[in-house]
């Protein structure tokens, strides 16, 4: 190689590197910020901070009306997530195993409520609730979410059916099981890496999902995103980047478990 | 065109497994075509035959991960056509192995006796024997990836053999493994299979593999079993031209023959059951090699390899065409040097094969 060559290589390899490094940055210093405003001693929302204290952080847990959206949210969040696992898993399993006309239409379709502004998802799925006679509430809201966001769940598992040698079932019959078998034993297992990267991108769209809760949750059960926009209107105190703050901490104890029980990269799969 | 060959009709115990005349079809491609197999108790048949012959087709029909379009395929007498995947008595070592990859060693070979229902007891006192059975007891609590491409082909064996199957169909199960391990495996499998005494269909398309596994080979041509022999019989008397030239080297002449004896390039003679214009052939082994120009078949030697005490000698024979030549390995300094000319001459006309012009 000649020394320009080579230097060309260092600079492209460097730029790379930049560039992930600012991507990084991007990631990770809005949070930093938020958590350390939270700590601010002033009773609005100012950077850099004059002070410290955990006043905040006590308050968010005072406030009942944060503490009670905090566990709507999680509720919803952990709905959303069943939701998507039963009706999810199944319909994947159609689109990729079905042996009639139209399963590659349905994959498609399952990606048309993803594609529809949320907004207008919410307020389809609340009139059509209206139709019915089911009016918001934590249960449509978690409902509308789940169809909000079942393409995810239905996608990842689709993606690793596809790429799951078929000899693997085959073999799981000729061995004996029966269908059912075959699915709880072989199939089923082999699809949990993916299941389990689906729920957690259901959980989060759950538990912080705005767009389409505003119009489908119930007004006795606010979610924790319209408790913090009514917050935000109206007040300017670091108590918002109090919660936030509660949440990142929630994050990393949800990512640390993951990892201890069953490995990041198993995520990834 | 000839006819499908006969299921084989000397065998002396009633047969195990017997397909008679399957055909598959996908779409307007006729994959499989009147295929007729008897196996008998104990028996190990290959099948053998180029890429895209169908004989992962015959073996999935075998299986019942396919149904045959026409033709009946019965185990002990029982026809098979209307039971399930999971109920056949039919053991299947994948080429890919399809060991589950979530389940341990123990766990995988566990697996069919636990569809069973069988106790846990039970199951522990099997796995461990089969495990024995194919060497593998100190890998029980592995994973699949944790295990060479080796052990991964005992473990799949292991898996199917634990529950007695009555017949075992093995799809190229030494494909992955590099040349070296395949010669040992195979004589250890066939030992093994020899020893259990299981009745097994194995697929290939290397004859050296079908020649060292089988007590028959069934050769197939493009859906059809073209013949079906022990490898002596495939070898020494190839059925058809095609056998011929797939098993083994083949050295083909066309030629006439009148009164029932053909006359063949050295100037011989063989007897011929055939009239008119014929394909006669011969192995390279049954010709003999000299210097000099004595006889009516004469060339120059255009190119040789040592094959351990063999030699291989390519001769480019006046009449145009190669032929090949295997011969003992000379004394150093008296072996034919490359562009000598040479005399062939036909060892023994009886061994020489008649078949129908091409
Ligand atoms: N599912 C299928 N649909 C259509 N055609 C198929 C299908 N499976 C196999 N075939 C065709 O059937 C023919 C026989 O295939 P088969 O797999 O039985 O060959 P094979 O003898 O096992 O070959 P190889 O040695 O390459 O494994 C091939 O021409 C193949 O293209
Ligand atoms: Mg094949």
């Amino acid at each position: 190689m000649t020394p320009r060559r080579q230097l060309a290589d260092t600079l492209a390899i460097g730029a790379i590197l930049a560039v992930a490094v600012v991507a990084l940055i991007l990631l990770v210093a809005p949070s930093i910020v938020v958590v350390i405003i939270s700590f601010d001693t002033r009773a609005y929302v100012s950077f850099p901070p004059v002070g410290f204290t955990l006043d905040w952080y006590a308050k968010v847990f005072e406030e009942t009306a944060l503490v009670e959206a905090m566990l709507n949210s999680l509720q919803v969040g952990i709905t959303v997530t069943g939701l998507c696992i039963l009706l999810g898993v199944p319909t994947a399993l159609v689109c990729v195993r079905g042996r009639f006309p139209g399963t590659t239409a349905l994959s498609v379709f399952v990606l048309v409520p993803h594609m529809v502004p949320g907004i207008v998802l919410g307020v389809a799925v609340l009139f059509a609730g209206a139709l019915v006679g089911v009016g918001p509430s934590i249960y449509l809201q978690s409902l509308s979410i789940a169809v909000f966001v079942l393409a995810v769940m239905v996608r990842t598992v689709m993606s690793r059916l596809q790429r799951l040698d078929p000899a693997l079932e085959e073999a799981s019959a000729n061995l004996g099981a029966s269908p059912f078998q075959t699915l709880a034993t072989v199939t089923f297992p082999l699809l949990l890496p993916a299941i389990l990267a689906g729920a957690v991108f259901t959980f989060v769209e759950g538990f912080d999902n705005l767009s389409v809760a505003i119009f489908t949750h119930g007004f006795r059960d606010r979610p924790l995103p319209v408790e913090l926009l009514a917050l935000v209107q109206t007040t300017n105190t670091p108590l918002v980047a109090a919660v936030s703050g509660v949440q990142i901490v929630l994050a990393i104890v949800a990512l640390v478990i993951v990892a201890a029980t069953i490995g990041l990269d198993r995520v990834n799969e | 065109m000839h006819e499908p060959v006969d299921a084989n009709a000397d065998l002396l115990t009633p047969p195990v497994l017997s397909i008679g005349g399957v055909t598959k079809r996908f779409g307007p491609l006729t994959v499989l075509d009147r295929c007729s197999l008897d196996v008998a108790e104990g028996e190990i048949v290959t099948l053998l035959g180029p890429s895209g012959c169908g004989k992962t087709t015959l073996l999935r029909c075998i299986a019942g991960f396919w149904a045959p379009d026409a033709g009946t395929i019965t185990i002990d007498g029982a026809d098979t056509v209307r039971v399930p995947v999971n109920r056949r008595p039919v053991g299947v070592v994948f080429q890919s192995y399809a060991l589950f990859p979530h389940l341990t060693v123990a766990k995988n070979v566990a697996y069919g006796l636990r569809m069973r229902g069988m106790a846990k007891a039970d199951i522990a006192a099997r796995v461990a024997r089969a495990l024995e059975t194919v060497a593998l007891s100190d890998f029980a609590g592995r994973y699949p990836a944790q295990l060479s491409g080796g052990q991964q082909q005992r473990v799949a064996i292991a898996r199917v053999l634990v529950l007695e199957p009555r017949v075992l169909l093995l799809d190229e199960p030494f494909n992955a493994l590099d040349a070296k391990l395949r010669g040992a495996m195979q004589v250890d499998l066939r030992q093994l299979i020899k020893r259990l005494g299981i009745t097994a269909i194995f697929v290939t398309h290397d004859q050296e593999e079908a020649l060292t596994m089988s007590d028959r080979i069934a050769v197939m041509r493009a859906g059809r079993i073209e013949q079906l022999a022990p490898p002596e019989e495939i070898f020494d008397h190839p059925a058809t031209a095609y056998v011929a030239d797939f098993i083994g080297s083949s050295n083909f002449w066309q030629s006439h023959a009148e009164g029932g004896r053909v006359n063949l390039p050295d100037g011989q003679s063989a007897p011929s059951h055939r009239a008119g214009d014929v394909t006669i052939m011969v192995r390279p082994h049954n010709l003999a090699i000299r210097p000099g120009e004595d006889g009516p078949l004469k060339g120059a030697v255009g190119f040789q390899r040592n094959i351990g005490a063999l030699v291989e000698y390519h001769v480019a024979t006046d009449g145009g065409g190669t032929v090949r030549v295997m011969a003992m390995r000379q004394e150093r300094g008296r072996s034919i040097a490359d562009g000598t000319r040479v005399t062939l001459s036909i060892l023994d006309p009886n061994l020489c094969a008649v078949y129908e012009p091409q």
